[in-house]
């Protein structure tokens, strides 16, 4: 794996490790309610500075930090256009399974392919370290499968294409 | 040095308060009952399970002298547990508050219980003998942020807030025909009722885990930035001091004498911090021995031993190979800790036992920390 994915990846691992630092936050705008602040935004004391890291141009990943919730949203590397097709595609099968994940968000933040969102009833469930482990491994085989899957578009088409003209020969 | 007792409760506590006698623990395993444990014969049993509220308890004391327990939770209700017989009997408190109670404390006296909540304010509850119910006072106006933790002086009359604004702040709580004044001289003339003593602007960040010394001289709080703050002779001229640390922020502190604090928080270890002789508090070590971490102040090392590890790291499989899994913290929490209870004997000053949340902590067999207490 090249080195600076091993960079970009260590650097979103330490900066969740600091930014899941969640606790039980009851809603202060509306009574006997629990809401994730950082889809809220109401009271701007209880938000964190939001963090972007960036790889190159084409990759981003933004951190939203609450009191009781973090929101994080990738942008993952599209090279061309069948890449753009793909990767829409790809993500968008998972976000309507959201419910399955459980972290993630069902629509991505504007700008972004695809965020998840971490309250802290999820780090009361599961380990905090084991929940990064998810995002950051999640961020390595995004890559792979869109590869894999141009990969079988470009060798699917080739063999339709080889077959159809085969009659012309 | 390792944890003397570690006892799995449930899942996930919110909140844990002792029984006078130290035989009962009463805790809130993350829903709204209240679970009072007693220890029979070496084990933990369930003696009394306290169901009256409607959402999570984030707040229980259990008060010395008089056995009461004053539970605070999330539905905006309070309610003071008075033990009859075998059943513990719920006394209501008119809280008037219209959010969340974040968390509550028994006075010194016992006659008084304060709690923070959401909607930015305090209540300072007392016992109104004919209608047999708490009233409460309201301390309004003073709170930009919701209140998250609140901690009584020995003096039973001030009390020190801190809240998601990140300030700190110390008011009088004097109640007429509750309180009684002191005639002495050098007392300050702030006995209004809401008078704000102090306000403390430290920390950018959150604030959490208020406490004050056993003397009452020195007052101690954390901020979400990782820093925890002392302020000793609280009064007109206060005198701050802040230590900065590298890891995760702390949740809850606690002095266990004058000269020495334990912090915890989201490392899932407890921390030690000293006052030197010329009162200029460091921090010394953490409580639970891990083998990657060393002991003592020295985190030039400790940042050498990680680096070690992340070159010598062998490659087992396609997708492991460059990426690093998480530390695994190899001690007895493995969530983080929100709240450190004194288990003190009584008459004693000095404080040799605590429980974090589930576990029970031993002071008195660490040599090195001996000399500061």
């Amino acid at each position: 794996m090249s080195n600076t994915l091993r960079l970009y990846l260590a650097c979103i691992r330490n900066t969740l490790d600091a930014a899941l630092c969640l606790q039980n936050f009851p809603c202060q705008e509306v009574e006997r309610h629990n809401k994730p602040e950082v889809e809220l935004k109401t009271s701007p004391e209880l938000l964190l500075n939001p963090i972007l890291i960036c790889r190159n141009e084409a990759e981003k990943c933004l951190i939203e930090t609450s009191i009781n919730s973090l929101r994080i949203s990738l942008k993952v590397k599209q090279a061309d256009e069948l890449e753009n097709i793909l990767t829409k595609k790809f993500l968008r099968f998972l976000s309507m399974r959201a419910e399955a994940f459980q972290v993630l968000r069902r629509k991505p933040v504007q700008g972004y392919d695809i965020s998840f969102l971490i309250t802290n009833y999820h780090c009361e469930e599961m380990q905090k370290h084991k929940l990064i482990d998810f995002i950051v491994q999640f961020m390595e085989d995004i890559d792979k499968e869109i590869s894999e899957l141009k990969m079988s578009v470009n060798t699917r088409g080739r063999l339709v294409a080889t077959e159809f003209l085969k009659q012309f020969v | 040095m390792a944890a003397i007792a570690v006892h799995q409760f449930a899942q996930c506590i919110t909140c844990h308060a002792w029984s006078p006698d130290h035989a009962m623990v009463a805790f809130c395993p993350n829903n709204n009952e209240v679970h009072i444990y007693k220890l029979i014969q070496e084990k933990w049993e369930k003696l009394h399970v306290l169901q009256k509220h409607d959402q999570i308890v984030s707040g229980i004391d259990w008060s010395v002298r008089s056995n009461r327990i004053v539970t605070v939770s999330h539905d905006r209700n309070s309610y003071v547990w008075n033990q009859e017989g075998s059943e513990w009997v719920p006394t209501l408190v008119i809280l008037r508050l219209n959010r969340a109670a974040l968390c509550v404390q028994w006075s010194p006296k016992e006659n008084k219980f304060a709690v923070g909540s959401g909607a930015k304010t305090v209540c300072i509850c007392y016992y109104e003998q004919e209608n047999n119910w708490w009233v409460s006072k309201l301390i309004r106006k003073r709170h930009d942020s919701s209140v998250t933790s609140v901690a009584w002086h020995p003096n039973n009359v001030f009390l020190a807030t801190t809240s998601t604004d990140g300030k700190c702040r110390v008011f009088s709580t004097f109640i007429k025909g509750v309180d009684i004044k002191e005639k002495k001289e050098g007392t300050s003339s702030d006995t209004k009722f809401g008078e704000q003593i102090l306000q403390l602007d430290l920390s950018f960040s959150w604030a959490f885990g208020v406490k004050w010394s056993p003397s009452g001289n020195t007052l101690a709080y954390v901020g979400h930035n990782s820093m925890i703050y002392f302020v000793d002779d609280v009064g007109p001229s206060p005198l701050a001091q802040n230590v900065a640390f590298r890891d995760l922020p702390l949740r809850d502190v606690l002095f266990v004498s004058e000269k020495m604090v334990i912090g915890v928080g989201f490392d899932c270890n407890p921390m030690v911090f000293a006052a030197d002789e010329t009162g200029i508090w460091t921090f010394i070590k953490f409580l639970d021995e891990r083998k990657t971490s060393s002991s003592g102040p020295k985190y030039g090392s400790q940042f050498s031993e990680a680096f070690g590890k992340l070159y010598g790291q062998s490659k087992y499989g396609v997708g492991n190979d460059a990426v690093e899994s998480s530390r695994t913290r190899g001690g007895a929490h493995v969530n983080c800790i929100n709240c450190i209870v004194p288990l003190r004997e009584a008459g004693s000053s000095r404080i040799t036992r605590f429980t974090t949340s589930g576990y029970t902590w031993d002071l008195g067999s660490q040599e090195d920390l001996l000399n500061y207490l």
